[in-house]
């Protein structure tokens, strides 16, 4: 469904991602790992098209969308959750979820979409009026998710879904994935906490330094050296 | 005890026409980080429009906005695309530097047309006065004062109800967050920017009726601008309107109870004072 192919991006020209191979088949749950600083929201801003790369490409379906617009790929439906959820502070939940269903695809079935989501986090439907930025980290993941999931993604990419939240909600947004990979939607899951990784992810790669250094089933992720030696840097 | 009242409502009239003016360099603020400062030359050039088609057409400014509103809304498209984008992410002080640069040209080149003498664009409705008891409304201040206050309300309601109201709001929040959801910050930079000077060629034919004009008068409505989003916080709408509102008074009640030069001072002297003793502005929003 999503290919990458001989990718290499940075910033300034310098690269941080080099000659990256990554593969998401359709309605397939994928963990991208590594230790900070290792490339993987590069990775994923170089999918949603906020950095460009200097060589390679990416295909969707068979297209190449490497020259496409951060709008253009969220309209085919690759959506970003970022890391640090990014909602929209000053703006109501409502507001937020509409923006996630701006794109043009998703914007005439915002509605059903909308209670879709608050079914999905009924917590959100009952604070519709409040701002975002008064919510609590795991609500705010769960507004973050929710827009993505207004924008009518086809693959959703989650960064660091678990970052800074408390055991309880991880849980919660976790089985909140499980849900959602159960209904068919192809996720790329970015993570450093591995093990959390490895038990929701059916096939991983684990970046080390902007390279691929691991690539497999979960199991044989789990018990590669060279993952143990991606994250310690040994 | 009149000359108070008519001090009062001089001050709201014009104040809230001032208030629209800062509206625009907020919204462009907001969305992009800039502060233009040709913005009041802006402003010239959209009465020296009105003035250019009173000669030729004989078009009162109000109708006048019929054209030079679509003309400087495309205007601000260019400038942004061709002059402000390029240097947008670069130095704070380049995109001054630039500003201040195309408020010159803009000067100069009014000036090369029109010539350096003061000017009037006559209005149908320039001498009309309404008299409410002792108090004498000038009628193209009441005018200006009803569209301000719709065209603020409009403004208001754009970018709390529709798409593209909320895309400025969700840009001027986090950009990047918004081009990931597939919002064109881009083109939200540009479309923001040249609402924001199509709104200065309203306000110029607002401003307009019985007002003598000269190209060099750009830089004093900048410096008001400024003075109203600095009191108001340069993103808070109903701040700005009331900075407008403040600045308007001020200047009313130097030139009706103060002589000459101190007289035209009041407004700085007011905003000193309210900046010495509230720092963070007219309202509780911290945003300036």
């Amino acid at each position: 469904m999503l290919e990458i192919e001989s990718l290499t991006a940075g910033y300034g020209g310098v690269p941080v991602l080099r000659d990256i191979n990554v593969k998401l088949g359709a309605g397939e749950i994928v963990g991208l790992l590594g230790a900070n600083n290792a490339g993987k929201t590069t990775l994923i801003n170089s999918l949603s098209g906020t950095v460009r790369p200097i060589s390679g490409r990416i295909l969707f379906q068979g297209e190449d969308i490497t020259p496409m617009s951060p709008r253009r790929r969220v309209e085919r439906g690759i959506v970003q959750v970022p890391e640090g959820r990014l909602v929209f502070p000053e703006m109501s939940i409502r507001e937020n979820l509409l923006l996630g269903g701006i794109n043009s695809r998703a914007r005439p079935n915002r509605r059903r979409q909308m209670d879709k989501v608050l079914e999905l986090f009924p917590r959100l439907g009952e604070r519709l009026s409040q701002n975002a930025g008064s919510l609590s980290g795991g609500e705010q993941q769960m507004l973050a998710i929710g827009r993505g999931l207004m924008a009518e993604a086809r693959v959703l990419m989650l960064d660091e879904p678990s970052l800074g939240l408390s055991p309880l909600f991880v849980q919660y947004i976790f089985e909140i994935i499980d849900r959602l990979h159960a209904e068919g939607l192809t996720i790329l899951l970015v993570e450093q906490n591995l093990n959390l990784t490895l038990r929701h992810a059916q096939r991983c790669y684990v970046l080390e330094r902007g390279q691929v250094a691991v690539e497999g089933v979960a199991d044989a992720v789990r018990n590669d050296p060279r993952t143990k030696s991606a994250y310690l840097g040994l | 005890m009149s000359e108070l009242y008519q001090a009062l409502a001089q001050g709201l009239l014009i104040g809230s026409t001032y208030g629209l003016l800062a509206l625009g360099m907020g919204l462009v603020y907001g969305v992009s980080g800039v502060v233009n400062f040709s913005h009041g030359d802006f402003i010239s050039l959209g009465m020296f429009m009105c003035l250019a088609l009173y000669s030729a057409l004989s078009l009162d400014p109000y109708v006048s906005v019929i054209i030079t509103v679509p003309v400087m809304t495309a205007i601000g498209a260019l400038v942004y695309l061709f002059l402000i984008r390029p240097m947008v992410g670069h130095q704070f002080l380049m995109v001054v530097q630039l500003t201040l640069g195309l408020s010159l040209v803009l000067q100069n080149g009014i000036l090369m047309v029109f010539g350096g003498q003061p000017a009037r664009t006559p209005s149908v409705v320039e001498s009309k006065l309404l008299l409410l008891g002792d108090v004498v409304l000038r009628v193209p201040h009441l005018i200006a004062f009803a569209v301000s206050f719709v065209l603020a309300g409009g403004l208001y309601v754009m970018l709390r109800s529709t798409d593209f109201g909320r895309s400025i709001r969700a840009v001027h929040q986090n950009a990047h967050a918004a081009a990931l959801m597939g919002i064109d910050v881009g083109r939200v930079q540009v479309m923001t920017f040249a609402l924001g000077i199509g709104i200065l060629a309203l306000a110029a034919a607002l401003l307009l009726p019985g007002t003598p004009i000269q190209p060099t008068q750009g830089l004093r409505y900048t410096v008001i601008t400024l003075l109203v989003v600095v009191l108001g916080g340069m993103t808070n709408f109903v701040g700005i309107m009331l900075g407008g509102l403040v600045i308007g008074i001020a200047e009313a009640f130097g030139t009706i109870y103060l002589d000459g030069p101190l007289g035209l001072l009041m407004p700085y002297i007011i905003f000193v004072l309210i900046m010495l003793f509230r720092p963070q502005g007219l309202t509780w929003s911290s945003s300036r």
